[in-house]
């Protein structure tokens, strides 16, 4: 222990200090993690393609449209998979329990997590909003990319919700995986339809209001500054009220360790 | 029954009192004291499930205790957890580190939680002091058990805090790898630190604790150095009865505690 350049001896070390520690190993290991990288941007992209390759995709929206429904299903992907499967994975091994012993308050580890989080969601925003403009002709100007960023950031809390309550309710790695998946359907699939009426004006309204649908409404609202409107003003409200109710059930229930 | 150290002038490293722990109906913890002094080495021996763990937590900060007082040094761990942890160095039961790290950006992760900075080059030469030079970029799975171990209680100490809790700190490593833990343990006793440790191993209490407690159904029911313990004992009907010929500190424990097997 003599070679320590210089040691704590005892004293509390800094909040800043903690946050760089933790942002820096929780960034490398988003970095290293093959998994996480692919639902990054594999899924968007290919959704992105997919609507603009087939006919029906104009039924859904427009382009514009389609870009919002990539970044949703990018935004919940990261999250619903991504951030759920890393933070079980670490809750089974201890990993939480060992960080919780050091003297990092417990809400500097989630904080961190969770802005890695959100720094994949504007990596994947950005990557994209650049295929949007070769894959569907979109292209944004600074305003409207910088409200899309903004969306993509209150956006990223109504999943990260949603997953922040899968792993506060469920213990088991393998149920909230498999829980999670099947969350997909009403919570970003449904969203699909928010604005399209091939299933009848009901089933729009339902889809529009749902978490994808709201999500995908705030966004494509926030690419088209100019025509925000009543809709996207009510599609961020719901997508508050969704971050309150998901993030308040995970925060509530959650617990640190399996045991 | 109040673990006090044999020395009162000495100054005190860890004090709890009366510490009281419950899972919902269930008490896991009823009553604990212990004092452990400067540079004492000081075991907790149970059956399981008899509250070395609990107790542990509590000090650590992991779980709030009904009621009682810990105090870390002159730190009130209830009133300055942070303070209180960092002046604590733990080794938990079944610990493990991000699977995706290296030892080395572990252990950058780790100092940086407890204000220690340190450079790569300091990083290598720390791993090298502890003979773990070539492990520096694997990863923690990648390890043996027994440098894991060796891992987990370089880490804890990584902030040279005075005190150290280590549970079980060398279940199921084989004697080579026990031997050199319990090296390192009187180590660390040797530069001055306290040490509180959890064990099911009679060799572990008498080879390296200066005093030890048994605890039971979250009571502890005596404290003493090995040898005080089993002089303590030796004439108690129940240790006499576990005993085959000469008594020994397992006689004490089995006497004390039952021979019935615990989940």
């Amino acid at each position: 222990m003599s070679s320590q350049a210089s040691a704590a001896l005892g004293r509390p070390p800094t909040l800043s200090g903690i946050l760089r520690a933790l942002l820096q190993a929780d960034l490398t290991v988003q970095l290293r993690n093959g998994r996480a990288l692919v639902l990054t941007f594999l899924p968007p992209l290919a959704l992105l393609y997919g609507l603009s390759a087939v006919k029906r995709g104009a039924q859904l929206g427009g382009p514009i449209v389609n870009v919002a429904l990539a970044l949703t299903l990018g935004i919940a992907s990261i999250a619903i998979l991504g951030y759920t499967a890393s933070v079980v994975r670490d809750r089974e091994l201890g990993v939480f329990q060992r960080l919780r012993v050091t003297p990092a308050p417990t809400w500097t580890i989630m904080v961190s997590r969770l802005s890695v989080q959100i720094v994949s969601m504007l990596a994947m925003a950005v990557v994209v909003l650049v295929a949007a403009a070769v894959i569907e002709n979109v292209s944004l100007g600074p305003a409207a990319y910088l409200l899309t960023l903004l969306a993509v950031i209150f956006s990223s809390a109504v999943f990260l919700g949603v997953g922040q309550a899968l792993v506060g309710l469920i213990k088991s790695a393998d149920t909230v995986n498999a829980v999670g998946r099947l969350s997909y359907l009403p919570l970003f699939a449904l969203g699909l339809f928010a604005h399209s009426t091939i299933f009848g004006t009901t089933f729009e309204t339902i889809a529009r209001w749902s978490p994808g649908g709201a999500v995908a409404t705030l966004l494509a609202g926030a690419m088209r500054p100019a025509a925000w409107s009543g809709d996207t003003w009510w599609a961020l409200l719901a997508s508050v009220l969704y971050t309150v109710v998901f993030a308040g059930i995970g925060i509530r229930w959650f617990q640190w360790s399996t045991r | 029954m109040t673990a006090t150290g044999p020395t009162a002038a000495q100054s005190l490293a860890l004090q709890v009192e009366d510490l009281h722990v419950s899972y919902g109906p269930k008490r896991a913890v009823d009553g604990v004291s212990l004092e452990i002094n400067e540079g004492e080495i000081f075991g907790l021996l149970g059956p399981n499930g008899a509250g070395k763990t609990s107790t542990l937590s509590a000090i650590e900060g992991l779980l709030r205790p009904d009621s009682g007082s810990i105090r870390i040094g002159d730190v009130d761990a209830g009133a300055n957890p942070t303070a209180a942890k960092a002046r604590m160095g733990v080794q938990l039961q079944s610990t493990s580190f991000q699977s995706d790290l290296t030892i080395r950006e572990i252990v950058r992760l780790y100092a940086g939680l407890y204000g220690v900075s340190l450079t790569r080059t300091g990083i290598d030469d720390l791993l090298a002091d502890v003979h773990l030079s070539e492990e520096a970029s694997k990863r923690f799975s990648q390890l043996s058990g027994g440098q894991q171990k060796r891992v987990s209680l370089f880490i804890a100490t990584i902030h040279r805090p005075p005190m150290v809790l280590l549970d079980e700190p060398t279940a199921g490593l084989d004697p080579q790898a026990r031997r050199q833990l319990w090296d390192r343990i009187e180590r660390l006793r040797d530069i001055g630190r306290s040490i509180l440790l959890t064990t099911h191993s009679m060799e572990e209490a008498q080879a390296v604790c200066h005093r030890v407690a048994i605890i039971d159904r979250g009571k502890l029911l005596t404290v003493d150095t090995p040898a005080g313990l089993i002089e303590k004992h030796k004439d108690d009907p129940r240790v006499r009865k576990a005993a085959h010929g000469q008594v020994t500190l397992e006689d004490v424990f089995i006497g004390l505690t039952g021979s019935e097997l615990r989940d």
